[in-house]
């Protein structure tokens, strides 16, 4: 009888406490993984939907490498400037160019020449107009570029180079007689590229400046056919 | 076997080569490819989503990429923008807007102006310490009618609101003048003098990476004579950020 007694008791408190475990008492936060199982029985149509598990995966660890800019192009470059008054001329210069948009870029020329007799200087025999020194042409630009018509050019049937035709002007100083002179640029120049790293140009520029080298401003028109080779970087 | 052995450092060469290299995968519909680095360049090469590219270079606004059947080929930053990295992030490309005008390292500008009368061209980088504060460097060459001269210069400029398309300045420096007499001229001597300057002016935004910038610096000549020179200049010009 006491035995009986004992485990009624016993089945009594062991209902309890499971009873207890299911129920959602207000001090009770469920953890991600029981609230998990939880809603794999059903237990409670009410509560709110179970949160996602986050898969334990361990991210790859990307390291964006630099991507090299190829903006800036160096070269030099050999043609003929026509000196007014002084004849033509050999030229030789370098150039730097920045390419800021696939419209634009920026220029910067340093180019020598070296002014021949004038005419005058020629008929008159023994007659000097200019030292060996002055004769010296030296001259740089500050060069803003658009490239006007952008294009490909084609070599055969398997070779294609970009290419594009550009305006440019810009600013500058032309050393000559002795004097610095300021001066202004302007012209259009075509340039390939039969690789990726260089470019080959052509170009024609006017550097117009005053000048009064013989007592009166005048205004010189000194143009420039070139040929040149540049390098990518 | 031997020949396996043999071919294997054959592919893992080009291999350790590409993982150099920035790899993007498509994540758009497809990827186009133009044939040169401009608008007008036609298409012959789509990559599909989920494939992925590696990334050559740069030039301007354009990369040169390279798919992984090993066509090269010309894809525009607003649509590189659009791929993803390995581990899913969005590549972020710049392309130059007005949140990089105000937040930038390094720029650069030319202008052209007057100083003491005599005709200005001038140029110009500088270093962001800070969005406002700046370490200039200038080189200016002045072309007149009695002189010419060059002046050599570094400063500090404060720009007063970086993140407004429009943002005044203000700066202060010292540098080195070179003045030499025209030659037409009974010849003095060429001199040098230290000079100081502070200037006022302003930025204007412009487009992608440039804008205009105009200033107005009084400069203080330090002569060897007893009474200093005081002269005026003022430039204006184009400038771009990078």
């Amino acid at each position: 009888m006491e035995t009986r007694i004992r485990l009624l008791l016993l089945s009594v408190v062991l209902a309890a406490c499971s009873g207890c475990a299911s129920m959602h008492w207000p001090w009770h936060h469920p953890k991600p993984d029981d609230s998990a199982g939880a809603a794999d029985t059903g237990a409670d149509p009410n509560a709110p939907p179970p949160p996602v598990i986050e898969p334990q995966v361990e991210r790859r660890q990307v390291k964006v490498p630099v991507i090299r800019a190829r903006d800036v192009e160096l070269g030099a470059y050999y043609g003929e400037l026509s000196i007014e008054d002084f004849g033509a001329q050999p030229v030789a210069g370098l150039r730097f160019d920045y390419h800021i948009s696939e419209d634009l870029f920026a220029e910067v020329t340093y180019g020598r020449a070296k002014g021949g007799r004038t005419s005058f200087e020629e008929l008159s025999g023994n007659v000097q107009l200019l030292s060996d020194a002055e004769r010296q042409f030296t001259y740089y630009n500050l060069s803003l570029g658009y490239n006007l018509l952008p294009g490909e050019v084609f070599i055969g049937r398997n070779l294609a180079m970009t290419s594009a035709l550009y305006m440019i002007g810009g600013i500058g100083n032309v050393t000559f007689a002795g004097d610095h002179n300021f001066a202004v640029n302007f012209g259009a120049g075509f340039r390939v590229l039969p690789t990726d790293w260089l470019a080959l140009h052509i170009d024609v520029q006017d550097l117009v400046f005053k000048s009064n080298d013989i007592g009166i401003y005048q205004l010189k028109n000194n143009l420039q056919a070139t040929i040149g080779a540049s390098v990518f970087f | 076997m031997l020949l396996a052995l043999w071919g294997l450092p054959l592919v893992s060469a080009p291999a350790r080569a590409a993982h150099e290299l920035l790899q993007l995968f498509v994540a758009e519909p497809y990827l186009e490819l133009h044939t040169g680095p401009g608008r007008g360049y036609p298409v012959t090469q789509v990559v599909a989503r989920g494939e992925s590219v590696d990334v050559l270079f740069r030039r301007t606004d354009w990369f040169k990429v390279r798919t992984e059947r090993g066509v090269e080929g010309w894809a525009a930053a607003r649509e590189l923008g659009k791929t993803r990295l390995a581990d899913g992030a969005a590549f972020q490309v710049d392309l130059g807007d007005l949140a990089q005008f105000a937040n930038h390292r390094w720029e650069s500008g030319v202008f052209a102006g007057d100083y003491a009368g005599a005709t200005l061209i001038a140029a110009y980088s500088a270093m962001s310490i800070t969005n406002n504060l700046k370490i200039e460097v200038g080189l200016s060459q002045f072309i007149g009618n009695v002189s010419d001269g060059y002046i050599a210069d570094i400063g500090l400029a404060h720009v007063v609101m970086p993140e407004w398309r429009f943002s005044p300045l203000v700066d202060v420096g010292t540098g080195y003048l070179r003045v030499e007499p025209k030659a037409t001229l009974a010849r003095p001597v060429d001199r040098s003098d230290q000079v100081a300057y502070a200037g006022a002016g302003g930025r204007l935004y412009l487009t992608r990476r440039f804008f205009m910038r105009a200033e107005y610096r009084k400069y203080v000549v330090f002569t060897r004579t007893n009474a200093n020179e005081v002269n005026g200049e003022w430039r204006l010009g184009f400038a771009f950020f990078y």
